[in-house]
């Protein structure tokens, strides 16, 4: 683990601290493009934010940076290695660093509480069952479910199985911490607990973080670094502030949730009237 | 392309299907060595697919023994050699019946239990989660549940072929009044050797075959819940066709050698 520093002030980087890279990135699915020239950099220690509108291809981001998908064009680099030139076996020791927050948990049904946060450990490690135990017991206790561990997690409600899940994504004490979509459905307090897990996880330990959301407000107190998508590109970036004082009109809209404005209210259609009026059936 | 015509045909479709369903049987073999290094795992898959099927198996295979001990008592009494029924339950059960009807009720009871479970996870996304936990889930979900099928089906079809040889007897000895002595030293007579040995080798096909489907379906489901529906039910379509098919296929086979 890196004594990173704390989030906030860092220095302008070297390439060093780069952790995550995503330079001049085309994708597309069929035949619809996803991303036009996409660049991202994320920060070592510090706190990374990616928002946009629906449908702007955040997740898919989020499968680039993992080398669960490949880009067209451009590259995707993690501590300095391009993934399209890694083998699985390669990318999969890559992903032994990180962690990843599903934005419904994503834990495994046939497993409790308890086994699912050993899942990562007994699958790469060959730790005794005590210490495996008392790992466990530490994550669970740090994210406020110790007493669950026995739950299966058809017993949890959406806050505690996105705990337990964060539980397990760190269990490996990951460098890179990513988390997709992790305030979404959440009451006001289990928002605050996540929010101040992701914040403790930051200062504390020094983790990089890649938060992937659209919750402007949540965002703004944790994130160091924010760049707002729209249409395949990154509009705007910089200090959470920085957006607001913004004078984008696609960055007004999003800060301020106005419903009509660059990105448009109506999806593409013919002329309102003119259907109105038409004969039934055209 | 231009020719969508031709790359859509259904002739293309089923090769393209064809060649999906064989590369995903390498990639499950290619784990399944590793996979053996976890036999837990591959344990609880036999006792969901198999020990959760035996009582339906037990239950078919003697109703299908009785009918057979009937029907084949009814036409063989026309000829006087009644005796025989021994034979025609037995050879009937281990070459065919045995296999093929334990193979479509593995499809239907322990397939769709395979490619739904499998599938709900692709939905909910616990496989994606496994591959960022740098766990293959291959190794971990699919191959487990591959072998623990393959070896199932062949033990069920043992326990189809006995249960149902206790039916036939039943209906023969004791309904129909053979003598039991005949009938077994009959039936013993009978069969021969290979006549196990192809039921086995059918059994075991039809497990590969019914697992890998299973697996298949749910792996590629289309993550909505209409499309573990529809995978659901492609697993016992095919399962049951492809199981018809190679039945056929084998057959013809051991009766040419």
């Amino acid at each position: 683990m890196t004594s990173a520093p704390t989030a906030g002030n860092a220095p302008a980087a070297s390439a060093d601290d780069v952790i995550v890279a995503v330079r001049d990135v085309h994708s597309s699915f069929g035949r619809r493009a996803v991303f036009q020239g996409l660049d991202i950099v994320a920060r070592r220690g510090r706190v990374t934010a990616i928002m946009g509108p629906s449908g702007t291809g955040k997740t898919t981001l989020l499968r680039l940076i993992t080398g669960q998908l490949m880009p067209d064009q451009g590259s995707v680099t993690v501590w300095g290695q391009d993934l399209a030139t890694l083998e699985d076996a390669e990318i999969y020791r890559l992903r032994q660093r990180m962690g990843m927050l599903f934005q419904n948990g994503a834990l495994l049904t046939d497993l409790d509480v308890f086994e699912n946060v050993a899942f990562p450990v007994r699958a790469h490690t060959d730790l005794p069952e005590a210490i495996i135990r008392d790992l466990v017991l530490m994550k669970l206790q740090a994210v406020g479910l110790r007493g669950a561990a026995r739950l299966m997690p058809a017993e949890l409600s959406g806050g505690m199985a996105r705990r337990v899940a964060l539980a397990r994504a760190i269990v490996m004490d990951p460098e890179l911490l990513i988390y997709d979509e992790p305030f979404v459905g959440l009451d006001p307090i289990s928002m605050g607990v996540i929010l101040r897990l992701i914040r403790e996880m930051n200062e504390a330990l020094g983790i990089t973080s890649i938060v992937v959301s659209h919750d402007v407000h949540e965002l703004g107190e944790i994130a160091d670094e924010t760049y707002l998508l729209s249409q395949g590109k990154v509009v705007a970036s910089g200090s959470p502030e920085d957006l607001q004082r913004s004078n984008l009109e696609v960055v007004k809209q999003f800060m301020n949730g106005i419903a009509d404005g660059p990105v448009p209210f109506h999806y593409p259609a013919a002329d309102y009237f003119a259907q109105l009026l038409a004969d039934p059936g055209t | 392309m231009s020719a969508p015509g031709i790359t859509d045909s259904v002739p293309v479709r089923t090769l393209r299907q064809l060649g999906s369903v064989l590369l995903f049987l390498l990639q499950i073999l290619r784990q399944c060595v590793p996979a053996l290094a976890q036999p837990r795992l591959i344990v609880a898959q036999i006792y969901n697919s198999g020990a959760r099927s035996v009582i339906i198996v037990m239950l078919c295979g003697f109703f299908i023994g009785m009918v057979l001990g009937l029907q084949g008592f009814d036409l063989l009494q026309r000829f006087g050699s009644e005796d025989a029924v021994g034979i025609v339950a037995a050879l009937g059960l281990l070459k065919e019946l045995g296999p093929v009807v334990t193979a479509l009720l593995f499809a239907g009871r322990a397939g769709t239990a395979l490619t739904s479970e499998i599938g709900l996870m692709r939905v909910t996304d616990q496989l994606t989660a496994m591959e960022m936990m740098a766990v293959d889930p291959m190794r971990y979900v699919v191959a487990p549940r591959f072998l623990g099928g393959l070896i199932a089906v062949p033990l069920l079809v043992a326990i189809f072929d006995m249960v149902g040889l206790f039916g036939a007897q039943l209906v023969g000895v004791h309904m129909m009044g053979v003598d039991a002595g005949s009938f077994w030293s009959q039936t013993q007579g009978a069969v021969a050797f290979h006549d196990v040995i192809e039921g086995i080798i059918k059994s075991v096909v039809f497990g590969a075959a019914c697992s890998l489907i299973a697996v298949y379906e749910g792996y590629n489901v289309d993550p909505t819940a209409e499309g573990v529906a529809l995978a659901t039910t492609r697993t016992v379509v095919a399962s049951s066709v492809l199981t018809l098919l190679f039945d056929y296929t084998l057959t013809a086979i051991f009766l040419k050698s």
